[in-house]
């Protein structure tokens, strides 16, 4: 099955070399997205089942006859989390391709040049699974927008909500984060927060990404005497900590970010002390929206499991309104107009709408759930709630 | 006693790795910047031979130690080969040629998520009580036997073997090796296959352990300044290389800051090259004809 995707995969890029002047022409009449991501690379994990599923989805929507009679050119580069990857990527989208949306799914070191390049075209950017860069918070930047579940700040504050509902005895709170800016600057966060909640933080550490063995760090945290972990870094590092805790003996209750990977995390761990707290809905749900998301996965023979495939679903859903929005003869003008004044039902993918306005294009309310393994299947534990964005 | 632990298994993680880098550096003069892209194949083969031979799992590991030896050796038949006789440089720069182009293979064929060849073969990863109140887990514990058996079964080998002198002889002079009617390309195709094995035994232990990420490779890199630290041209070298190296990293996560661990190693293998650039059991005269 693998190797037959490999073969498939050779085909489809030479059949794509062969048939480039025929794709030039026809994308000619068709909303041109540009897309830089890390698809190779050691983030890879995080970024390509999103991009998978926003391939997927506009194969349907185009086959569906596209939006407002045009159809949806998705113009794919690889980047492997490098910036200058990143940068030439985004120039050859923006110049060659003539791409009206661009659409950056990497790590946040590959933003400025994308960014830059993007700007300069009056192109708009919409960052996708990538972490929402502060220009999309209030006051937002023109032009660039986000539609990735994880939010800084938010999310600590909801984890440390949940933690202080839940906790039955004092809580002595280790922290756990990758030593990449994003995810230490969120755990200092956490950890400035923990005080005033009445938790008393115990450890923090700061792990090196990647690392051969884990243990080590956990020792320090079982030593340090936490009852309660949390960790807010790349699911690598959030579910090794975790592991490393358990064959060390650690019997706390362990609280982290759900990633992409989450769902069959925690029917793998099976671990009902184990809590992640998401914005997306997981596939548990059985929601008839994730039913169609895992026939359109099985149907196109999309690389990775349908629980991974929502953040991308979302940007698919987002795009298209954009694009319906903004009519037949966009612009990249007329789409950032239409993305500056957008809602779309997620129809329960999340706990609510995505709604971009001239000043907030991260989204009004960012709503949460808090999942664990119940011995049986994976349960909610507290169902959705939110915040205004502000 | 956990802190000792610690040591000893993050060691024996690097020891392992290293001793691939110090096998080819021995014999070819050549540094493989390759080693830990082929460990991970070697990781990826274990999850591939796990879902062939769905249901038995030793079975599964003894046909991936087998294609990864294989591997090994198609790689300096199909491509070191081809260095003979080129500067070492070239040769090194094909290594790095080498391990971009595994890196884009894996992500297309085995995909960028999280994988668990444990999982697949039916195994649990537990963990064991040691004495004084210290853990560890089951496959970390085999991988300490598993390098402890390699270094063994390598001195054994390279001291008593008939392949294992060639490979002595073929890497001191290999001019008189040859002379001496000893099949240069065989040796150094045995020396190929034996590091690539090595490494691939330490990516299928910690995916075991822990799970497989394409961020593996980059581990391969962490063991290589082990081997410098030690003496690129000698295997007790790497093994007393990776005990330095993995004791300042866990001692600096205890004690220091958790974030120094990185850098540790490296602010080991500065003042190494400061004041023995052949490193600990290294020779001068190997490292002055780099």
């Amino acid at each position: 099955m693998q190797s037959s995707s490999f073969i498939a995969t050779a085909l489809m890029a030479g059949a794509a070399a062969a048939l480039a002047p025929a794709a030039t022409a026809q994308a000619q009449n068709a909303y041109v997205i540009g897309v830089t991501a890390a698809l190779t690379g050691p983030p890879a994990s995080t970024y390509a089942p999103a991009i998978d599923a926003l391939r997927i989805y506009i194969d349907r929507l185009n086959k569906a006859g596209g939006v407002n009679g045009k159809t949806v050119s998705l113009v794919i580069q690889d980047d492997s989390a490098e910036p200058s990857k990143a940068a030439a990527n985004a120039k050859k989208l923006l110049t060659q391709d003539k791409a009206v949306l661009m659409i950056n799914a990497s790590l946040s070191s590959t933003y400025a040049p994308v960014v830059a390049e993007s700007k300069n075209a009056g192109v708009p950017l919409l960052f996708a699974s990538s972490v929402c860069p502060k220009a999309v918070y209030p006051p937002a930047e023109a032009g660039q927008f986000c539609t990735t579940a994880f939010a800084a700040n938010y999310d600590s504050r909801a984890s440390l909500a949940f933690i202080k509902e839940t906790a039955k005895e004092p809580v002595k709170i280790g922290f756990s984060a990758m030593a990449i800016p994003l995810s230490r600057g969120e755990i200092d966060f956490a950890e400035s927060q923990a005080g005033p909640l009445g938790m008393t933080p115990v450890d923090k550490e700061i792990i090196p990404p990647p690392t051969a063995d884990y243990t080590p760090f956990a020792t320090k945290i079982k030593d340090a005497g936490a009852n309660w972990v949390f960790s807010w870094a790349p699911w690598v590092t959030q579910v090794r900590t975790f592991e490393a805790l358990r064959r060390l003996g650690w019997s706390g209750d362990y609280v982290t970010w759900a990633h992409l990977e989450a769902e069959g995390e925690l029917k793998r761990i099976k671990d009902g002390k184990l809590y992640v707290v998401g914005a997306n809905a997981l596939f548990e749900d059985n929601l008839p929206i994730q039913k169609e998301i895992a026939a359109a996965v099985k149907e196109a023979g999309g690389k990775y499991p349908a629980d991974q495939m929502t953040e991308g679903w979302i940007a698919g859903m987002v795009i298209e309104a954009a694009l319906k929005g903004a009519g037949a003869n966009a612009t990249a003008a007329k789409i950032q107009e239409s993305m500056q004044n957008l809602k779309v039902d997620l129809k329960g993918l999340r706990g609510g709408p995505i709604e971009w306005t001239k000043d907030n294009h991260f989204r009004t309310r960012q709503y949460y759930r808090v999942y664990r393994w119940d011995g049986t299947k994976i349960a909610v534990v507290k169902d959705w709630f939110a915040y205004d964005v502000k | 006693m956990q802190l000792l632990v610690n040591i000893i298994v993050l060691s024996s993680i690097y020891a392992l790795i290293a001793c691939g880098y110090v096998l080819i550096y021995r014999v070819s003069r050549v540094l493989n910047l390759a080693h830990g892209e082929l460990m991970m194949l070697g990781a990826y083969l274990l999850l591939t031979t796990a879902s062939l031979f769905n249901g038995n799992p030793w079975l599964a590991i003894g046909a991936a130690v087998v294609l990864s030896l294989a591997v090994g050796v198609m790689v300096y038949v199909f491509l070191m080969r081809k260095m003979t006789g080129e500067m070492v440089l070239a040769a090194v720069l094909a290594t790095v040629a080498l391990g971009i182009l595994l890196r884009g293979v894996m992500v297309l064929v085995w995909s960028a998520q999280q994988q668990y060849p444990g999982q697949a073969m039916g195994f649990t990863s537990t963990a064991l009580a040691l004495p004084g109140g210290a853990r560890i887990s089951l496959f970390a514990a085999i991988l300490v036997g598993v390098t402890a058996l390699t270094y063994l079964a390598l001195f054994v080998f390279l001291r008593f073997g008939r392949w294992g002198v060639r490979m002595r002889a073929a890497g001191q002079n290999p001019l008189l090796a040859a002379q001496r009617g000893i099949n240069l390309h065989g040796v150094y195709a045995l020396a190929w296959g034996l590091s690539t094995l090595t490494g691939s035994l330490a990516g299928m232990l910690i995916a075991l352990d822990s799970g497989l990420t394409g961020s593996m490779a980059i581990i391969g890199l962490k063991a290589f300044p082990a081997a410098l630290v030690g003496g690129l041209d000698s295997l007790i070298g790497a093994l007393i290389g990776a005990l330095i190296i993995g004791a300042s990293e866990v001692l600096s996560i205890q004690y220091i800051d958790p974030l120094l661990s990185d850098v540790v190693p490296f602010l080991v293998l500065i003042a190494m090259l400061i004041a023995r650039p052949w490193g600990l059991f290294g020779t001068r005269e190997e490292l002055d004809r780099v």
